[in-house]
Formats: structure tokens, sequence, C-alpha cells
């Protein structure tokens, strides 16, 4: 039936290939976090702000990014921009499909978690003589962060696996985009994706992992 | 009495064994359908016309071929990077998928005698200013991810050193990519080439000249050891040239000279 014999040692071969890839894919995730992270904290403010226009932006952010796939978004990163003559690199195209991405759930994310602090924090912080934005800034903020932890380590390892649509815009420094040229060289597809496969479960697993004793960690009350 | 009962013992126990060793070509034949994966993002070796049916060399090939095996033919629609996924999961039955018959594949799927040959061409962005093969050092260029000619390309890049290859899904976003000036050019075969610079669906953007890469002989692949049928593959392969039908189809598909599908001085 399955006229296929495995032939694992033709694809270890190429394994040291497929961890420089997992680096590539690390970088990518991170980076997209940490500025995912930023934009989503301005995505918020927007959003708490009187202004009806900055409102609108941040609303339309959020449904554009939550509700369309993340294929579609990386791809109008890449050929969608340049129908306007804006050109950006794969990994540029990627990075700014998934932090868009990050950015947006993560927004939601934190509007759950402002939703869990009650109002009168800001205004006790108010009668302190702080500013509106010191108030969220010293008071609002760590608490907003902290409960909104978990969900963004959750974010995170969707970040890592949405890099392997990196390879629809021309990326092939990425884990995935490395194992399909693999692929393609070798035609040893079965054993290339499962090694892929079993380096994506472990780099997601650590970072579940490691979020969970970070938050052990600083969370203690 | 006893003697019936053996006798028909035999026939059974011989009936098993002929259905135990019944191979892939067998079961084509039993089957009454001929699966191929054919890629339809290639013009003109696979595409699909006004109505979206899949039509194209490659198309035709596998029709002929089911013809010949006497079963209707089912083209199944395979990227060029699933042309091996399709074939181990049992999806398709044979590739008629302009693959190319390189010794690293043939380490994983078995491969026929060449039924087609490929030239390559140099496409540029006119903004480029790109002239020749040569004229690509330095430059971002491009190609389909998984074909003979991106492994090619890729390799060229690296040895000058200079420059970036980036490896699109499809045909069809290497040619946006290079009409939007994202790559500034891209090697295909010439015969794909053309045919997308006769769309006019890209525009900015024409053959500059040839790529000096070793001629591309595609062939067909299937399980590495189904012999009958790479055996049967072979000589339908062979019958398609002295039957006239190969020059018949690259006419009607591709036009121009005739590439020549044997090596000189070479047996196979």
């Amino acid at each position: 039936m399955f006229g296929y014999t495995f032939q694992w040692n033709q694809a270890l071969a190429r394994l040291p290939k497929m961890l420089d890839g997992a680096v590539v894919t690390m970088e990518v995730a991170v980076l997209s976090m940490l500025i995912g992270i930023a934009f989503a904290i301005l995505l918020t403010l927007l959003r708490l702000s009187g202004s009806r226009p900055l409102r609108a932006i941040a609303t339309g952010w959020v449904e554009i990014a939550r509700n369309t796939p993340a294929l579609f978004q990386i791809y109008m990163a890449h050929f969608g921009v340049a129908s306007f003559g804006i050109h950006f690199s794969p990994f540029v195209s990627l990075l700014i499909g998934i932090t868009f991405n990050n950015a947006g759930y993560l927004a939601e994310n934190f509007r759950g978690a402002l939703k869990a602090i009650p109002d009168t924090q800001t205004r006790a912080g108010r009668s302190l003589g702080m500013s509106q934005l010191q108030a969220f800034r010293y008071i609002i903020l760590p608490q907003m962060l902290r409960i909104s932890f978990l969900p963004m380590t959750n974010q995170m390892v969707w970040a890592v696996l949405m890099t392997s649509l990196g390879v629809t815009v021309g990326m092939n420094s990425d884990l995935y985009g490395v194992t399909q040229d693999l692929n393609a060289l070798t035609f040893r597809t079965f054993e290339l994706f499962a090694i892929a496969g079993v380096i994506f479960y472990i780099i997601t697993k650590a970072i579940t992992l490691s979020a969970r004793l970070i938050a052990a960690r600083l969370f203690r009350y | 009495m006893k003697k019936t009962i053996m006798a028909t013992a035999l026939i059974a126990a011989t009936g098993f064994a002929g259905a135990a060793q019944a191979d892939k070509l067998d079961d084509i034949i039993a089957s009454g359908t001929l699966r191929c994966a054919v890629v339809l993002d290639f013009p003109p070796m696979g595409m699909r016309d006004a109505n979206n049916e899949p039509v194209g060399f490659d198309v035709d090939y596998c029709n002929d071929l089911a013809a010949a095996l006497g079963v209707s033919a089912e083209i199944v629609e395979t990227p060029f990077p699933e042309r091996i996924p399709a074939l181990m999961s049992g999806r398709v039955d044979v590739g008629v998928a302009s693959t190319s018959d390189t010794l690293e594949r043939a380490k994983t799927v078995g491969f026929t005698i060449p039924y087609f040959a490929f030239e390559m061409a140099v496409t540029a962005n006119d903004g480029a200013g790109i002239a020749s093969y040569e004229g690509m050092k330095g430059h971002t260029v491009g190609a389909v991810a998984g074909t003979y000619e991106a492994i090619a390309l890729e390799k060229q890049v690296q040895e000058w050193g200079e420059g970036e290859f980036r490896p699109y899904q499809t045909q069809a976003d290497v040619f946006l990519a290079l009409s939007q000036g994202q790559l500034d050019a891209t090697v295909s075969t010439s015969t794909v080439a053309m045919a997308n610079v006769k769309t006019g669906n890209f525009p900015g953007i024409s053959v500059v000249g040839k790529a000096p890469f070793d001629t591309d002989y595609v062939a067909l692949f299937t399980s590495r050891n189904e012999y009958g049928l790479i055996n049967y593959l072979n000589l339908f392969v062979n019958q398609q040239i002295r039957t006239g039908r190969y020059a018949e189809l690259y006419e009607k598909w591709v036009g121009g000279e005739l590439p020549d599908l044997t090596v000189p001085n070479a047996y196979r």
C-alpha cells in the first residue's frame, strides 16, 4: 500500500539547516510579539481615548486582524502593498503580517483584562493627584499585563506557528521554508516534515512551560 | 470427490496468490481509473481553460496514457511541493507533472525515461536593466519553490555571493512579484516564460535571454518499487515519440523546435 521506505538518516543529515531555520522562526516570533505588544497597548489606549476617529482606527485594526486569515494579512503585507510601489522583503512582510495579527488579538486580550480591573482604581489614582496617563501607567497597565500574561503566551505560540505562512511570500530561511526547500531537493517529504513538526512542538512546548515558570515567579502574592 | 476439492483449493490458492501479487499496474486496470498528479499552475504544461477545465500538455499526456491503458483519466491538481505526498498517500497513481529527474529525487521515487525537456529562459522586469543571465548578478531574483530552475538559481546566487533569491509558491506569484518589481528577474522554462509574457496579465516584463543551465529533462514518476508500471510507462513514452504523438502535442501546446529527449553518446 504505502510504497515508501522511511530513510531517516537522509533527513537527519539536514537537521543543522533546519535548526538554523528554527532560529529564524524564533527571531520572527519574538520580534513580532515585542512589537505586537507595544502596538496592542497603543491600540488599547486609542480605544479608551475620547477621540472618535482614533477609536475607529483602533477598532478597524482589531476587527481586520481578528476576522481575516493570517495568510491574507501576510500576503497583503507583501503583494498587497507592492501594488502601491512599496516593497518589503519576505522577512519584513512576514514580520509585519504576524505583528499586525498579534497586535489585534492582544488588544482584545488587554480589553478583557481591563474589564477585570475596577474603574475605582483609576479614580483612586486620580484623587491622589495622578494624571489620567499616570494612573494608566502605574496602576492599570501592570495589572493588565499580569492578567493577560498567559493569553500572551498563547499568542506567542500562535506567532511561532504562523511563521510557517512565510513561504507564501517567498520566505525560505525560516524553519518551514528551509524544510520545503529541502523537500524539493530530496523529495523526502515525510521524514523532513515530521522532523519539522517535532521541532515546532519542542519550541512551542518550551514557550508554554517557561511562561508558566515565569508566571509562577513573577506573580507570587 | 477429494480430487475436486483439492483442485478447487489449488485454483483458489493460485487465485489468491495472484491477487496478492497484483501491482499498481493491475490496480489501475482493475479500478478503471488512472489518477494523474498534474500541476495546473504551469502553462502550457498544465492550466485551466475558460471553463475551469484542466488543459495542457501534461493533461493531454495523462489522457493518452489512460487511453492506452483502456481506463478513464482523472486529473488531480497537485501544486509542485505536494507531488510526493500525493503519490505516497495514494491519492494519485502517476505523476505527469513536469518533474525533473534528479538523482537526489530518484532515491525517493521511481522515474521513467524523459518525456519532455525544457530550456530555461531569463525573464526580467523592464525597470531592472537586466539584459542577460549574467546581468542578474547582485539583483533580487526568484523562481517557483521546488522546481529544477529554483534549485539551480539558488545555487547560482550563492555562488555569486551577492543578490537575493526568493522562492514563491506558484508560477503566478513569481510573475506577479516580477511585474510589481519585487523581483528583478526570474528563471523559468522558456515555454512558461513565453506563455506568461504573452497573456498580458503581467505588464512590464520581458524575456531577455537563455539561462545556461543543463537541459531540464522531466520524467513521469511513480512509486520506486512499481517496476511493472515503470516498465509500462517507459514503453508508453517511447511509443508517444515513435507514433509522432509527442511532436503533435508539442506543436499544439508549445510550438517551435521539438526538444530532443535523448542524450548524445549515452545508453539511455
